[in-house]
């Protein structure tokens, strides 16, 4: 559904969200803000509840240091207790630690929230028409988010080579010792990519400063009004109740 | 003031006058002396053994090398009347069409609209204007509605190839240059290709490098060849310099059509006809007309000409050495390509595996191999090799001679790599990294370090012939042969159905996710509504094949 939403009220409503997680220091806050993060994603996205809940967990071992100090040892870390004397809004009635913890998973669950419904493309197109991104900024961030997954395909090709030579099908993950000595043969790969796209982006006619058209870029809709409305009166209310 | 004088109709839009061009740190120019020519409207095909700098003098044209690739170029090249090196590349983009020989040197990664879109956004274009080229270019290039949004790195080798030239085509530059644009399309897509780029009504000149001449040749208005240093050595209208020069051009392991060789064959016994045939057919039509005594004169002749361009032997097939049962094929993490298909390959045979792009052919060839695990059914044999479509990926050494050393017991090295380099002709870059290498030598190399073991019972080629001259083909085609005499079993994927015919014992079609036809190639590849529905074309022997078996000894 937040799908399709244009990107950049999208990112705006997100950032003011992270925004107010930072600067509200409220357990009740944080905690709704996970809930509706997730809520969000399972019901109108129709996300995993599993994915959504493995997705917390790197976020969860950023915060863990803070939740092993009030939890474990029963006191709070000096930078917790500092943060917590420092931010503007909201008092810390119950254990600072326990606040950033859940604090960290808030702004991780809207940053995935944001990541998981929007398209890269589309982002960028938008920056590069409403927020005047030079294309070729532009375009070497399309180049750097496409090279995820063709480093992945690159390192599956490097592997069935290898896996011939030992004369055995390669292990479905690789191990520890194949991940390291992959690292050189793919940084080659990604310097190599990078060169051939820039010669055919060259050749085609992609010059710094040129004016040029972008097609299909996200158009602002009454939809993306109401959704920033919407979502300041949620914010607003979700405030309200847990402070 | 006054105003420019205008440009004669026929002056060149393109030219390349006393051009040589080195690499840094080369002991000889990697091509050159080069002075040539192309006006409006012509169609003409560069020629030259691998290696030879064509795609280099290519990438000159609009300074591609030496202002991006570094590179010392003399001479001058000129586009229109204007210096080339004046501006820089992307500012020739509205005027030469570049069709890089490796198609993700065309394309940067995006969507295939967006690929398709980007010439013409660089140009400013009203985004209607954009969406409406966008649109017919997708139309004359036969891609498909539904892949508009599909990225193009997860697209196959030809289906990259088919995206890269709609997005070549829809610059409608006055002059399109084409490093060999149909090397992985099948054969079916590549006429329709080739009527595209060299049929079209119109005054944009064509400069392209191929090597399946005989389904373009009719349509070629002027060739030049280079010979193996880099130098022009041949330029004119392509029937007179291959009826002329042809035994030379074999010698230089430089393409020449398939109707030049039965030509000259014919010619040798004084029974050539007037004109030089550009076809096949026209070949068959001048053998039907010929009075009975000399047509068996010329019945020899053909059949032996017919005999040297397919060797393959009456070869006996021995054990299985792998096989498939009701497996579903699927590459690395991707989903099932093909499904509930069987398979065997046995000793000392040669199986070509032919379909349209993206049929699963690849996926099918390392399923074989047994590297990549079955999502259904079951695998029985030996562990094969394969040689990889695109060939970097096999690479994994620091440099040519290396990599051969990395393929052969220790105790078997010695002068065995010497001999390797030799037989595939890559003595003079044995020091060199292998991504340094033209495609043509990588593609041998890839093929050398496979064939030097006799690890592997099983082999399998993946578009062996992509990029090789004739000589490298020649070499591919006599090792596959000594291969399967040894009693290897070899598996062939392959878009060239004359190639195909002239090597495997038995051929395999592959559509709509599964087995569409096994048999013999010569039954295979007369049935015109199958090569149809796979996207295939009758070899462009055929004709005379057919001519053979009609006229009686």
């Amino acid at each position: 559904m937040l799908n399709g939403l244009h990107p950049l009220p999208k990112l705006v409503v997100c950032l003011v969200w992270i925004l107010g997680s930072i600067l509200i220091f409220d357990l009740g806050f944080q905690l709704a803000t996970i809930g509706l993060a997730a809520g969000v994603l399972i019901v109108l996205e129709r996300r995993s509840p599993f994915l959504v809940i493995a997705l917390m967990v790197p976020f969860a071992l950023f915060g863990f240091g803070f939740l092993t100090t009030s939890v474990l040892f029963r006191q709070d870390s000096g930078f917790a207790l500092q943060m917590a004397a420092e931010t503007p809004f909201g008092a810390p009635a119950v254990s600072a630690g326990l606040i950033l913890f859940f604090r960290a998973i808030a702004c991780g669950m809207v940053s995935a929230l944001f990541v998981l419904t929007t398209d890269p493309g589309a982002l960028i197109k938008a920056l590069m028409v409403h927020w005047r991104l030079p294309p070729s900024v532009g375009f070497a961030l399309f180049q750097a988010l496409n090279l995820v997954p063709d480093l992945g395909r690159e390192m599956q090709q490097i592997r069935l080579a290898r896996a011939m030579r030992r004369g055995r099908p390669p292990r479905r993950v690789p191990g520890p010792a194949e991940l390291l000595s992959l690292i050189v043969p793919l940084l080659a790969y990604a310097i190599r990519r990078a060169g051939r796209s820039a010669l055919a982006m060259e050749a085609r006619g992609l010059a710094p400063g040129a004016r040029r058209t972008v097609t299909n870029a996200p158009s602002l809709t009454r939809r993306d009004g109401a959704f920033v409305i919407a979502s300041g009166l949620v914010f607003l209310l979700t405030l309200l109740i847990s402070v | 003031m006054t105003a420019a004088p205008p440009r004669p109709p026929d002056a060149p839009l393109a030219q390349w006058d006393g051009v040589t061009v080195r690499y840094p740190h080369a002991r000889r120019d990697a091509v050159g002396p080069v002075s040539l020519a192309i006006r409006p409207g012509e169609r003409m095909l560069l020629l030259g053994p691998s290696g030879s700098g064509k795609s280099t003098l290519l990438q000159t044209l609009t300074g591609t090398i030496p202002r991006t690739t570094p590179a010392t170029v003399t001479g001058k090249v000129r586009i229109g009347a204007a210096n080339a090196a004046d501006r820089p590349p992307s500012a020739w983009a509205d005027t030469v069409a570049q069709f890089f020989q490796d198609a993700d040197q065309t394309l940067t990664g995006l969507r295939a609209a967006d690929e398709i879109a980007f010439a013409l956004e660089n140009r400013g274009l009203p985004e209607t204007v954009i969406e409406r080229r966008v649109r017919e270019a997708m139309a004359r290039t036969g891609l498909p509605e539904d892949w508009r949004d599909r990225r193009t790195s997860t697209l196959s080798g030809g289906e990259k190839q088919l995206v890269a030239l709609a997005a070549t085509l829809v610059a409608d530059a006055p002059v399109f240059v084409a490093d060999e644009p149909t090397a992985s399309l099948a054969p079916a897509v590549a006429r329709r290709v080739y009527d595209l780029v060299l049929r079209s009504p119109g005054q944009n000149a064509v400069l392209i490098v191929d090597h399946r001449l005989d389904t373009m040749i009719g349509a070629i208005d002027r060739i030049a060849i280079l010979d193996d240093r880099g130098a022009l050595i041949l330029e004119g209208a392509p029937a007179s310099v291959f009826r002329a020069h042809g035994d030379r051009l074999d010698s230089h392991g430089i393409w020449t059509p398939l109707v030049n060789r039965f030509d000259r064959a014919l010619g040798r016994i004084g029974l050539s006809p007037d004109e030089p045939p550009l076809t096949m057919d026209a070949l068959a039509r001048h053998l039907e007309g010929l009075p009975a005594e000399a047509r068996m004169k010329a019945r020899k002749a053909v059949a032996e000409a017919a005999t040297s361009m397919l060797p393959r032997q009456n070869r006996t097939a021995g054990r299985t050495v792998a096989a498939l049962h009701r497996a579903a094929c699927a590459p690395l993490f991707g989903p099932t390509v093909l499904d509930d298909l069987s398979l065997q390959v046995r000793a000392g045979e040669v199986v070509g595996i032919v379909g349209s792009n993206g049929a699963g052919k690849s996926t099918l060839g390392a399923s074989l191999a047994g590297l990549l695990r079955l999502k259904a059914g079951r695998r029985d044999g030996a562990p094969g090799a394969i040689a990889f479509q695109n060939p970097e990926n096999q690479f994994l050494e620091a440099s040519v001679r290396d990599e051969l050393a990395a393929s052969l017991p220790k105790a078997a090295r010695g002068d065995r790599i010497s001999r390797i380099l030799a037989r595939w002709r890559l003595e003079g870059v044995s020091r060199q990294h292998p991504y340094e290498l033209s495609q043509g030598q990588k593609r041998r190399l890839a093929l050398a370090c496979l064939t030097a073991t006799d690890r592997w019972p099983l082999l399998v080629l993946d578009e062996p012939t992509c990029g090789l001259d004739a000589s490298g083909v020649r070499t591919v085609t006599d090792t596959i042969c000594e291969l399967a005499g040894d009693g290897r079993a070899i598996a062939v994927i392959t878009h060239d159905m004359d190639f195909a015919l002239a090597v495997c014992d038995r051929l395999v079609v592959l559509a709509d996710g599964g087995l569409l036809a096994e048999g013999a190639p010569a039954d295979i590849l007369r049935d015109a509504d199958l090569l149809a529905r796979a996207d295939l074309a009758p070899p462009a022997m055929l004709p005379v094949l057919d001519w053979l078996e009609r006229v009686p000894c």
